[in-house]
């Protein structure tokens, strides 16, 4: 089954955000409809962390705030080591880290080639 | 509202202080305070302390009823202020509305933390779990990555580099040689901050706080009764308090810290001043990019030049706008609970001009910078002597 990143886009204004929110953050409305942010962002900024969080297994952990078509952004963990500002970069679906045993799963970015 | 005076204020020292808990700094500098406003006899009304995780980290909990019990201050009303990093600056501004309402007449401020009784990896987890908890927290961000975010951004659209960071850490380590309540009391050199290991890239260790112990305190009054005291009372002359969405992702702009341009300006109208009335400047550099960037937001330089008023030396002890006297988070600590109002007693210190060898000269006005997350949550406090 295919995966889409998602957010949520208010039915009075068509603002889109991610995450959610129980009042658009523009107009205050309250009802929304889950859209598909897109099949493709592009990296606004990034960084190589070497002091890991818990469950992360080899440093570095690539995290990048990617920009989608849209005007929606993402905070994400980027599957690249050699990350480039305004690189083009796609959602995959896939294993975040490990917390208290539990494997957690969620989107990351991976390059478009 | 009636006018509010510090008048009184103390703290311990900052760093790891094995042998002490919670209660015990709690204790160790409200007590100072109280001694320095001259009030060990007096009846306070109303007891606020700042702090961020004393259930977590101290397995304590109602930490307000056990400092009142601690030091009797009996039968003052006494809560915990939780907001963050800005508890501190969160509890005083709550013991200012007490004040100025006209509820409270004597109040104690305290804030405190004891980080170092845990591993550095609980507590950067603990602090981790600030951020959103499904658009940030499950992903692997924690605060030195969202500084490393924002400092790329700043880096790209405004010609920060590095060396810039490292120029911050240096001043601030100076500064904090010459504060005896200071965590770090070692030189810092430009090639030792950036030979210092990688946390999270472009952040080197140099470009970031330290864990620290530590608390602080001051006790408010109204203006109009300062003077049975002391006769250098210093008057809260405005607040602000903004928030912002808690993703930095989310902002408008990333890279600019609206919290904290709200919070500035609503304190500097309060107040009825503006920046170039300031003589003295304590940010929350938890990361040195943060001093840069909020010394802009704050309206004290012009976006995309804080950088350049740092290589200028403006920001140093003895430039036009001393920044962080005390050392900042960054080398007197950064004891989350304790550090709002550490930053208080150290401007009412410098407006008394009682700050020693790191003395700011003659400055009128203070302006302290405390963040309850990263840039989503900014409590502002502006200063000045009433004498």
């Amino acid at each position: 089954m295919e995966q889409k990143f998602t957010g949520f886009k208010c039915k009075s204004c068509g603002k889109v955000m991610y995450p959610k929110h129980d009042r658009c953050l523009d107009c205050k409305g309250t009802e929304f409809e889950e859209v598909e942010l897109g099949k493709e962002a592009t990296l606004l900024t990034y960084t190589k962390l070497y002091a890991l969080p818990e469950g992360i297994e080899m440093p570095p952990l690539v995290l990048g705030i990617v920009k989608f078509p849209g005007g929606a952004r993402a905070m994400g963990q980027l599957t690249t080591d050699d990350p480039k500002i305004g690189m083009k970069l796609r959602p995959v679906w896939g294993k975040l880290r490990k917390m208290k045993d539990r494997e957690i799963f969620g989107f990351k970015f991976e390059p478009v080639k | 509202m009636r006018d509010v005076a510090i008048i009184g204020c103390g703290m311990t020292k900052f760093g790891r202080l094995d042998g002490k808990d919670l209660m015990d700094l709690l204790a160790e500098a409200s007590l100072r305070a109280i001694d320095d406003a001259g009030a060990g006899e007096r009846d306070f009304d109303s007891v606020y302390v700042g702090n961020m995780m004393a259930g977590e980290l101290a397995h304590q909990t109602a930490i307000a009823s056990a400092l009142v019990d601690r030091i009797n201050l009996i039968p003052a009303g006494a809560e915990r202020v939780e907001n963050g990093p800005a508890s501190g600056a969160s509890a005083v501004k709550n013991g200012f509305l007490a004040v100025a309402s006209g509820a409270s007449d004597l109040v104690l401020v305290a804030g405190g933390e004891k980080m170092t009784a845990v591993d550095t990896d609980i507590i950067g987890d603990l602090v981790s779990t600030m951020t959103h908890p499904t658009a940030e927290y499950v992903h692997g961000v924690t605060l030195p990555a969202m500084a490393a975010l924002l400092t790329r951004l700043y880096m790209e659209r405004y010609g920060v580099t590095e060396r810039h960071l490292a120029m911050v850490a240096v001043k601030n380590h100076a500064n904090a040689l010459k504060n005896p309540y200071a965590h770090l009391q070692r030189e810092c050199t430009i090639e030792g901050a950036m030979s210092s290991i990688m946390i999270a890239d472009p952040l080197r260790l140099y470009y970031a706080c330290p864990i620290s112990d530590g608390a602080a305190a001051v006790i408010l009054c109204s203006l109009e009764k300062a003077k049975e005291f002391t006769d250098k009372p210093v008057r809260i002359a405005g607040f602000g308090h903004a928030s912002d969405v808690q993703t930095l992702q989310e902002r408008e702009d990333p890279a600019v810290l609206k919290s904290v341009q709200l919070a500035s300006q609503q304190a500097f109208k309060m107040a009825k001043l503006e920046p170039k009335d300031i003589g003295v400047v304590e940010t929350h550099d938890a990361f040195e990019i943060l001093e840069i960037v909020q010394s802009e937001d704050a309206g004290f330089f012009e976006k995309g030049k804080g950088h350049l008023a740092v290589e200028k030396g403006v920001t140093a002890l003895d430039g036009r706008l001393p920044i962080n006297p005390s050392g900042g988070l960054k080398a007197k600590g950064h004891p989350v609970g304790a550090t709002g109002v550490a930053q208080i007693v150290e401007l009412v210190w410098q407006l008394r001009g009682e700050a020693g060898e790191r003395q700011v000269k003659n400055p009128k006005r203070g302006f302290a910078c405390n963040f309850g997350g990263f840039g989503n949550n900014t409590v502002i406090h502006i200063l000045e002597r009433a004498w």
